[in-house]
């Protein structure tokens, strides 16, 4: 049996809170359709969760568990309002068009779920490098869904025309989404189950090498 | 297990047939493009199969030529002067994201050519629903110089059809390049019905559904002309032969297939009564996937029930001609 070690840098690519544990996947289906709808949702996304996860990591650990995810999610509505205002400014477009999936973003399981289950298991430190490498993963992947929706579904980047013959415009719809994700998903899991091979079996051959 | 292999090959054979026979009819009203159109997407399909096989490990069998039917059926759901680029897109949807993703021919949840149809209509359905008139034969690339709207768009909105029923019978009106070809379908229907081709109750839920409900709420102010054309126009004979009968998808049992059936051709009976959407028999047989699904999650229930109960019987029968030769031992 080979039980792998969790790593810091597991948010990007070795357990990405997209592509493996299907967190936080409605904004990136409805709205990351275009890179600056991704842009503000990256923001605020990384802004909300950062700041909540390491401000609720303060909350006594004796309190029961249903009396700390209330305040955390307190806590993240809090950091939320600020957040929204600052976007407001920089994406004022982006923050209209994403509607209802800007404040939902406070209550992702990011903060509600994997800071009790993971983050804060950890020795702060680790904890703040692992977080941020979980919102790294989570930033990377809305970029490239959108990167590739935009391209295929509208034929720009970033609103830039871009050189596409066959637009596939169905790819900008929320289904499109679900499609894209779902292969993107599979393709995910298909590497990382060769690189785990891979890597077991190298180590096995150094075992029996020894 | 060789028996039921050799079935699903036989199915695909006769399927394939009566394919050929509506391509080769588009072939005469459009010309060589239709035909190139079909041969594109059948190609790109069996590509597409042969190298999603191999990525999930298998190998290609003969029963995955079904993937080439159901690129016919989507090729024939196609206006003549499709881009062949959309249409190669679509083929490679049907078979890795409508198919092989759910599982591949054994797991099938709907039809790849329905599904297909689905994307092209959401993603280029301004493209999909102009076609060109019919016998305006078009060379392999070339492009008809005016693209008009099919028969159904004008039934849906007016509730009448300018064409004469020798005409319509023929499929000599604007619409898809194969699936207008009225006698040609109920031929094919009757066949692969008495060879056990398609699911019969699946065909005749949704034929009888879209006639009943045609004369009880008609699309026009004539109830004989809605019910005629209702079954004529829309893809609704199309698809309810090779869409809503299909074996793979439809309920095994009968009594369940026709209420499967009836329930698609009410349901898009209605969609094209107050949306006047066209086809969208095609659309609402995609969505009711989990209707089949249930339907066919309650056949497995039912057949699990019945056999317990016939183990029960066994054992009592048994146990009562155990005492039968009990009693008999002692009285002698």
């Amino acid at each position: 049996m080979n039980e792998r070690r969790s790593s810091i840098f597991d948010g990007v690519l070795g357990d990405n809170a997209v592509l493996s544990g299907l967190m936080v996947i409605s904004p990136v289906i409805i709205c990351g359709n275009t890179i600056k709808n991704a842009e503000a949702l990256i923001c605020a996304f990384s802004a909300i969760t950062f700041l909540s996860v390491l401000i609720a990591s303060f909350v006594p650990k004796k309190l029961p568990y249903t009396v700390k995810v209330i305040i955390y999610a307190l806590i993240s509505s809090i950091v939320y309002l600020p957040v929204k205002n600052a976007a407001e400014k920089f994406y004022p477009d982006s923050i209209t068009r994403i509607g209802i999936y800007f404040p939902l973003l406070a209550v992702n399981s990011l903060i509600i779920l994997q800071s009790e289950a993971r983050f804060f298991k950890m020795k702060k430190p680790r904890m703040l490098a692992s977080l941020t490498f979980y919102i790294i993963g989570f930033d990377a992947v809305m970029l490239l869904t959108a990167f590739i929706r935009e391209l295929l579904a509208y034929g720009t980047i970033r609103s830039k025309m871009a050189d596409v013959n066959t637009l596939i415009s169905g790819l900008g719809e929320p289904f499109g989404g679900f499609i894209l994700l779902g292969l993107m998903c599979g393709a995910y899991r298909k590497i990382r189950s060769i690189a785990r091979k891979e890597k077991n079996t190298g180590s096995d051959l150094n075992v029996s090498g020894k | 297990m060789l028996k039921k292999a050799r079935k699903e090959r036989l199915i695909w054979l006769d399927i394939m047939m009566t394919l050929m026979a509506l391509a080769l009819m588009s072939y005469f009203y459009y010309g060589i493009r239709s035909a190139a159109l079909c041969g594109i997407c059948v190609a790109v399909s069996l590509v597409a199969e042969i190298i999603s096989l191999r990525l999930m490990g298998r190998h290609f069998k003969a029963d995955d030529l079904t993937c080439t039917s159901d690129a016919l059926i989507f090729a024939l759901m196609l206006p003549a002067c499709m881009d062949y680029s959309i249409a190669v897109i679509a083929s490679v949807f049907a078979v890795v994201v409508a198919k092989n993703v759910f599982g591949g021919r054994k797991n099938m949840i709907f039809s790849p050519a329905a599904a297909a149809y689905v994307f092209v209509l959401t993603s280029w359905g301004s493209k999909l629903l102009m076609f060109p008139e019919p016998h305006s034969r078009l060379g392999v690339f070339e492009k008809p110089d005016t693209l008009t709207h099919s028969a159904s768009y004008s039934f849906n909105i007016s509730g009448k059809l300018d064409y004469t029923d020798f005409e319509v019978l023929l499929g000599n009106f604007s619409g898809p390049a194969g699936s207008v070809s009225v006698l040609l379908l109920v031929i094919s229907a009757v066949i692969l019905i008495f060879r056990g081709d398609i699911s019969a109750g699946a065909f005749l839920g949704s034929i009888v559904g879209t006639g009943l409900f045609a004369f009880i709420a008609p699309v026009g102010s004539s109830r004989e002309d809605s019910l005629s054309y209702s079954l004529v126009t829309n893809m609704v004979l199309f698809a309810s032969v090779y869409i809503i009968a299909d074996k793979r998808i439809a309920p095994k049992r009968e009594y369940f297939a026709i209420f499967y059936g009836l329930f698609v051709a009410v349901f898009a009976y209605t969609l094209v009564l107050t949306t006047a959407k066209e086809n969208a028999i095609v659309m609402v047989s995609v969505l009711f996937t989990p209707v089949a699904l249930g339907f066919k999650n309650l056949e497995k229930k039912i057949s699990l029930a019945e056999q317990e109960e016939l183990v029960k019987e066994t054992e009592a029968a048994d146990e009562t001609a155990q005492e039968i030769t009990e009693e008999a031992i002692v009285n002698e």
